[in-house]
């Protein structure tokens, strides 16, 4: 447990410029800055560790920063998102608040492989704390001759800068995100081009989760194959998991990937009140809930909750006793796309605002009797159709929900009220 | 319209882009500038700062209107914003708005009579292990109950 | 590079990244699209063009998926039905489907694809989204609740009319496209945005409730009120032009049209319309008929011209918004009398002046200038479709750089070089010495006491270093006091620096003008001439002297004099034209007469009438011709208007004998005032056009001055000079008014 990211959680002011460098921190990047490393050896390793995007949809990230055109001519960048807001998700917020230097020395180490010689750490607006955190590292950073220009007449450039949100889920979305940083709405930008190769200020962008930055350096102090050994086959290295709802101490765990669900649920402290354990959600708002007997079941990493039926996302274990009402649960998820979809493209404009309706409209005791068929022929006609995967994570709850519950949701609409709270 | 300590902030904002990219920094200007008219924007300051970012006064109010932190109509002295996502909800988060609308005397999205506060629900704040929980300005008050929810509430000032 | 790709089971070559919306478009393939626009940014947010490529997960838009080798794309498969469905329903739930009482019906993209793809029943059963309508101006109308958010005329507001108006604020459902200002869309191609709009949430506010749009034919027909003539479509209903709509032709207008072409229309049928042909008698006026009418005409010409062969006596004049047909009879008819007195100049106070500089670049090559340098221009205003051109160049690279005396708005990038209009051609005689300088030739004479400015220099060294340069000459100079130099100027700098040239003081159909030789030999007199000599008889064509003439009062008492016989031909009454004529012909407007039209680049573009003249008017050359006729003038015999223009195609443009002098010394005025009509007043059908006129351009009336100007005059903002409300103007040359107004010359009389 807390072998990377964490490593330094139980310190006195473990985000201190002098924690971090105790533990190891920024002597890659001085050797980076003295000519020890180069790009290639990077990537490799990155690839060997197996580390995958941490941001949800889990991208190799070796793979992605060889996508970068490091040598074409002009200005390139690289981005770190720290959007967080996808519902059950807390987990940058605490890496950011601490263990700031490592996104720095990651996000640093990545300016070299992709020869961007600016970054912005996008944080969402209302992280005030972890902003001011961040900040201040930065400020360290730079005392300490770490960023800036010719950094230690390496002829390396660095600066590094962070970027406020103002309050919008979709700003998670990476080209939103890109939108957002240039002054506009966060409307994601239809693909192709990519952000490689047309990102922020139509320059090559690479954009990683803080998660995966902070993984970075620690994955070149120790090699990839000690990451990829601290986790299972396509699943390397630890990872954060936010365990909230249910449970008795809902905590950020970070723990080897595979680890079993079960094991998780104890870390925990186990159900709240000893309830009785009736479904998890794996990875975050967007990912299919699961039934607590599939759950019990399952390992927690990328085959592993795959298998399950779900995906392991960004790592957010919502956990629900018995005493949730799943049509209630599944109407304020709805409510939430219906709240934050971005409103540029048709199906997810129009389809989340009526998926939230007609859920509402059952919770109010109006349900139809093809209400059902209604909902699933609804998120069947978002899924795959709309510029972002909002638009698929809007949809995938609810076709999630019926299945494992559609009982519930009859009951609703024949009698007017909840099976569960009545 | 912006005061010199508001140009001075959204300076160094502008500080961070690229040269011609000023309009980067609409977001942080219309904080700073909300922050200054009693946590309110309204046109003529939309477009003060879209004229002081050299951008079109429409590019200014699509991202003001866009972004849920700005407020466009009257608000408390201290908005506290309640999660009532998920995780929140699981926790027992809506019976504590309704206790919190109870105390003030206030439902979500109103002001309380002097002014001093406005309640409003939001989606997920990132602190969901910590559930269930709000923000009062830069602060994140978690772990709630209605005894710790009146004590943060009655010590605003 | 060429790919073959295959579309429903075709094989078809294509562009390695073009977008396969491009290809199908091409090969007739109908893909159903919403927010796609040929000449816009592609936003691919409506996904209504989704279609299934292979090997692709999901299905694909195609408005936004380049093409790639071996593609295969099915528009048809069950896979992108059932996308493009999908769309379609989602696209109704909150569309309120009111097609019955929309303007747009018949003539909807959302109406025509839902035909196809929506089903009958829409399984939405909640409340529909309503938004409140903004009011935008005169001449849009906009209906919200219909929007489906496709952002054409956001993208139309920031790409192509360069000012971004319209907007989408707030987000998911609650996304509304709204403009921020409170005078709501200003822009002088506002009206292309119902154009665009694929619905009934903008449309035509002037048409509003008129019609259905399979009630009205569509005419093809040129736009004259500039020298471009746009192409577009008079939709008529009854004998009455109810709408304009914009044509497509990619040398002269794309698919764009001002608004000053789409919306005169409206002066049409103006309650000033000249309906009946009319005669004096006795200081009283009378409608009669039109031999009655005629005859009179006649009988006045015999009285006081043809029986005492005082041919030099007579004058003819007309307007430069006449058609070449027009122009072509009058001046026959005038030359066959033996009368040379023929000018259409009347704007003009000096006629030695820029109008004999050649314009040498085409319309389209605009685009493509790496360089430009106007003078004494305000593009956007005079000439919005040749300053959307430029500001494409702008936009891909190009300088722009303008000596005016005023920091006009442009809506792209220019360095502006404030020169009052005195010092215009001192300042290209010193762009044109550094030229010089530099290829070590000798200067001619009138450059020896030349000292090139700073700023000259500046100029010199762009063009140099420009490889494509266009000089632009525009309307403020036609009255400076230096004009002819300013023009030989500008064509031997040109010369050096490999230039091309355009000359915008040659408006509306002066060109064609030029073609007939509406002009005097060197036996007749010119406009000006004619004012001063005591003429005993005059032929009018469409004139109004409180707008037409430079010396609009010495007009007005040439005409009056009470021993001149004046024909008016004319489309609209006027107050000043009954004062001084003795028989008024009521004659066809623009849209009513069928005719040619030259445009800046001589492109000679005919076209049909599009609808009948009202009362007892007839089309111009109808009456020039009987009047000839009764005239026993022998070679009328037309029976159309093309038989007129196959008689003069092959004629080229003439220019007239010029001064190619250039004069430095040449005194200048103290003070010097630049007079423009409002761009909706520059001719008589604009001014009749109430929406137009309604609109924030159309109410511009201003004087604009420096301080020193003002302290020197003893103006301030609160004044007026020559009738028009002062505007003091912190960036702007000295010695020198610029008005824009919108009321008629003589209001204060130009010097
Ligand atoms: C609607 C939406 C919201 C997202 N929110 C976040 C977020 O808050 N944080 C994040 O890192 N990635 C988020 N993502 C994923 C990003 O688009 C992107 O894949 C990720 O930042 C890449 O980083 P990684 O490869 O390190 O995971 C979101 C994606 C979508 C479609
Ligand atoms: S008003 Fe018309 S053009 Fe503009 S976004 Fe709506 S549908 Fe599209
Ligand atoms: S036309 Fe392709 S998405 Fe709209």
């Amino acid at each position: 447990m807390n072998e990377v990211c964490f490593k330094n959680i139980d310190k006195d002011q473990c985000w201190s410029l002098a924690n971090y460098e105790a533990t190891g921190g920024y002597s890659v990047w001085r050797k980076i800055l003295k000519g020890e490393y180069t790009p290639e050896q990077i990537i490799a390793e990155l690839k060997t560790s197996g580390l995958r995007g941490r941001g949800g949809a889990g991208f190799p990230t070796g793979l992605k920063w060889s996508f970068m055109p490091r040598n074409a001519p002009g200005q390139k960048y690289i981005v770190c998102n720290s959007d967080e807001g996808e519902p059950g998700t807390c987990k940058d917020r605490d890496i950011l608040r601490f263990n700031p230097h490592a996104v720095i020395e990651g996000m640093a180490i990545g300016s070299f492989v992709m020869n961007a010689t600016v970054g912005y750490n996008y944080i969402r607006g209302e992280f005030i704390e972890p902003f001011n955190r961040f900040e201040g590292a930065l400020k360290e950073a730079y005392e300490a001759g770490l960023l800036g220009k010719d950094i230690n007449d390496s002829g390396i450039d660095f600066d590094l800068y962070s970027h406020l949100g103002a309050g919008a889920y979709i700003c998670g979305e990476e080209t939103a995100l890109l939108e957002s940083i240039e002054g506009k709405k966060g409307q994601p930008r239809f693909k192709p081009p990519f952000p490689a190769n047309v990102g922020l200020f139509g320059k090559p962008t690479t954009i990683n989760n803080t998660e995966s930055f902070a993984s970075v350096p620690d994955i070149m102090l120790n090699g990839g194959q000690w990451f990829a050994d601290l986790g299972v086959e396509n699943s390397g290295g630890t990872k954060l998991f936010s365990v909230s709802g249910h449970v008795t101490s809902p905590a950020n765990f970070e723990v080897s990937m595979g680890m079993p669900f079960k094991e998780l649920l104890e870390l925990a402290g186990g159900m709240r009140n000893g309830a009785k354990l009736k479904a998890v959600i794996p990875g975050g708002s967007s990912t299919p809930v699961l039934t607590a007997e599939v759950a019990m079941a399952m390992t927690m990493d990328y085959d592993g909750i795959d298998k399950a039926g779900s995906m392991l996302g960004a790592g957010s274990v919502i956990i629900m006793d018995d005493s949730t009402c799943m049509v209630e649960a599944l109407t304020r998820l709805a409510h939430f796309y219906y709240d934050e979809s971005c409103g540029q493209c048709t199906p997810c404009r129009e389809g989340t605002g009526w998926l939230y309706r007609v859920l509402k409209r059952i919770m109010d005791g109006k349900g139809k009797a093809d209400d059902i068929d209604l909902l699933l022929g609804v998120q069947e006609k978002i899924m795959g159709n709309t510029i972002c995967a909002l638009g698929d994570a809007a949809a995938m709850p609810v076709e999630s929900f019926l299945r494992n519950f559609r009982e519930e949701f009859e009951y609703y609409i024949e009698h007017g009220k909840s099976m569960v709270k009545g | 319209m912006i005061s010199d300590n508001a140009k001075k902030q959204i300076d160094s904002w502008i500080a961070k882009y690229p040269q011609g990219k000023q309009s980067s920094a609409v977001m942080e200007a219309l904080k700073v500038v909300q922050a200054e008219n009693n946590n309110q924007l309204n046109h003529d300051l939309i477009q003060a700062v879209a004229d002081y970012l050299d951008m079109p006064g429409i590019a200014a109010a699509e991202v003001a209107t866009f972004y849920e932190n700005y407020n466009h109509k009257p608000v408390g002295k201290h908005i506290i914003r309640f999660c009532h996502n998920i995780s929140c909800m699981l926790t027992g988060a809506d019976d504590l708005i309704s206790h919190l609308e109870t105390k003030l005397g206030v439902k979500t999205g109103e002001v309380t009579k002097d002014g001093l506060i406005s309640v409003k629900k939001v989606e997920c704040l990132g602190a969901c292990v910590g559930a269930p929980m709000f923000q009062i300005g830069d602060q994140y008050y978690e772990n709630l109950t209605t005894d710790k929810v009146d004590e943060i509430v009655d010590g605003l000032k | 590079m060429i790919v073959e790709i295959e579309i429903d089971g075709k094989l078809i070559n294509a562009n390695t990244g073009e977008m396969v919306i491009a290809v199908t478009d091409r090969e007739g393939i109908s893909v159903p699209r919403f927010c796609y626009h040929k000449k816009l940014s592609i936003s691919a947010s409506c996904r209504m063009c989704l279609v299934d490529v292979e090997g692709a997960p999901k299905p694909q838009p195609a408005c936004s998926t380049p093409v790639a080798e071996g593609m295969k794309i099915h528009t048809q498969n069950e896979k992108a039905i059932a996308s493009q469905k999908a769309v379609m329903e989602f696209l109704l739930i909150n569309h309120p489907l009111d097609c019955p009482i929309c303007d747009q019906g018949g003539e909807c993209e959302l109406q025509d694809v839902a035909i196809e793809y929506g089903s009958d029943v829409s399984r939405f059963s909640e409340g529909k989204r309503i938004v409140a309508p903004s009011d935008i101006g005169p001449l849009i109308q906009t209906d919200m609740t219909r929007c489906i958010h496709c952002t054409r005329c956001v993208r139309f507001g920031s790409e192509i009319a360069g000012i971004m108006e319209m907007g989408a604020t707030g987000r998911g459902e609650e996304l509304k496209i709204e403009p921020f200002l409170a005078e709501g869309i200003t822009s002088e191609l506002s009206g292309n945005m119902i154009d665009v709009c694929p619905v009934g949430a903008l449309t035509s506010k002037p048409f509003r409730y008129e019609l259905r749009s399979w009630q009205m034919s569509s005419v093809e027909n040129i736009a004259r009120h500039d020298l471009v003539g746009s192409n577009l479509y008079a939709q008529t209903y009854k004998g009455n032009v109810k709408r304009v709509v914009s044509g497509d032709n990619d040398a002269v207008n794309e698919t764009w049209i001002s608004d000053r072409d789409r919306f005169s229309y409206e002066g049409l049928t103006h309650e000033n319309r000249l309906l009946f042909p009319q005669i004096k008698v006795e200081g009283q006026w009378k409608e009669v008929e039109w031999d009655v009418a005629l005859d009179f005409a006649i009988k006045g010409l015999n009285n006081n011209i043809l029986n005492s062969r005082n041919l030099a006596k007579l004058g003819g004049l007309a307007s430069n918004t006449a058609t070449i047909e027009e122009l072509h009879l009058m001046q026959k008819l005038l030359r066959e009398m033996g009368c040379e007195n023929i000018d259409h100049r009347l704007n003009v106070k000096d006629l030695n002046n820029t109008m004999h500089l050649k314009s040498t670049i085409k319309l389209i090559e605009l685009e493509s200038v790496d360089h430009a340098l106007v003078i004494g221009a305000n593009l956007r205003l005079e000439q919005p479709m040749i300053n959307h051109r430029l500001r494409k160049a702008q936009l891909s690279g190009a300088n722009i750089t303008t000596l005016n005396v005023k920091d006009f708005d442009f809506n792209y990038k220019v360095d502006s070089h404030i020169t009052s209009p005195n010092e215009i051609a001192n300042t290209l005689a010193g762009v044109l010495k550094t030229l010089i300088d530099k290829t070590k030739q000798e200067f001619p004479e009138y450059l020896s006491d030349v000292i090139p400015s700073e700023h000259s220099v500046t100029l010199a060294n762009n063009l140099l270093e420009a490889n494509n340069s266009v000089l632009i000459l525009g309307e403020h100079l036609i009255n400076n006091a230096q004009a002819s130099s300013i023009s030989n100027l500008t064509a031997e700098i040109a010369k050096l620096t490999n230039s091309s040239t355009l000359n915008l003081t040659a408006t509306a159909n002066s060109l064609g003008a030029q073609q007939v030789n509406f002009m005097p030999n060197s036996q007749g007199m010119n406009a000006n001439e004619m004012l001063d000599a005591d003429m005993r008889a005059f032929i009018l064509l469409d004139i109004y002297p409180e707008y037409d003439f430079h010396h609009s009062a010495a007009a007005l008492n040439a005409l009056s004099s009470d021993d001149v016989f004046v024909i008016s031909l004319n489309s609209f009454g006027s107050e000043l034209v009954s004062q001084y004529s003795d028989v008024m012909l009521p004659m066809a407007a623009m849209f009513e007469t069928s005719g040619t039209h030259m445009n800046i680049n001589g492109k000679a573009q005919s076209f049909r009438a599009s609808v009948g003249a009202p009362g007892e008017a007839k089309p111009a050359w109808k009456i020039l011709k009987v009047l000839a006729d009764l005239l026993e003038l022998p070679s009328f015999h037309y029976e159309n208007s093309t038989q007129v223009m196959s008689e003069v195609a092959h004629q080229s443009i003439q220019t007239h004998e010029y001064d190619a002098s250039i004069d430095l010394s040449k005194q200048t005025v103290t003070l010097e005032t630049i007079w423009m009509h409002s761009p909706y007043q520059s001719d008589v059908l604009l001014r009749h056009a109430k929406s137009l006129n309604a609109s924030q351009i159309g109410q511009m009336n201003t004087a604009s001055m420096s301080v020193t100007t003002a302290q020197s005059l003893s103006l301030n903002n609160k004044d007026t000079y020559l009738g028009v409300p002062v505007e003091i103007d912190s960036i702007m040359a000295d010695q020198c008014v610029f008005v824009n107004s919108n009321q008629a010359t003589n209001a204060g009389g130009s010097q």
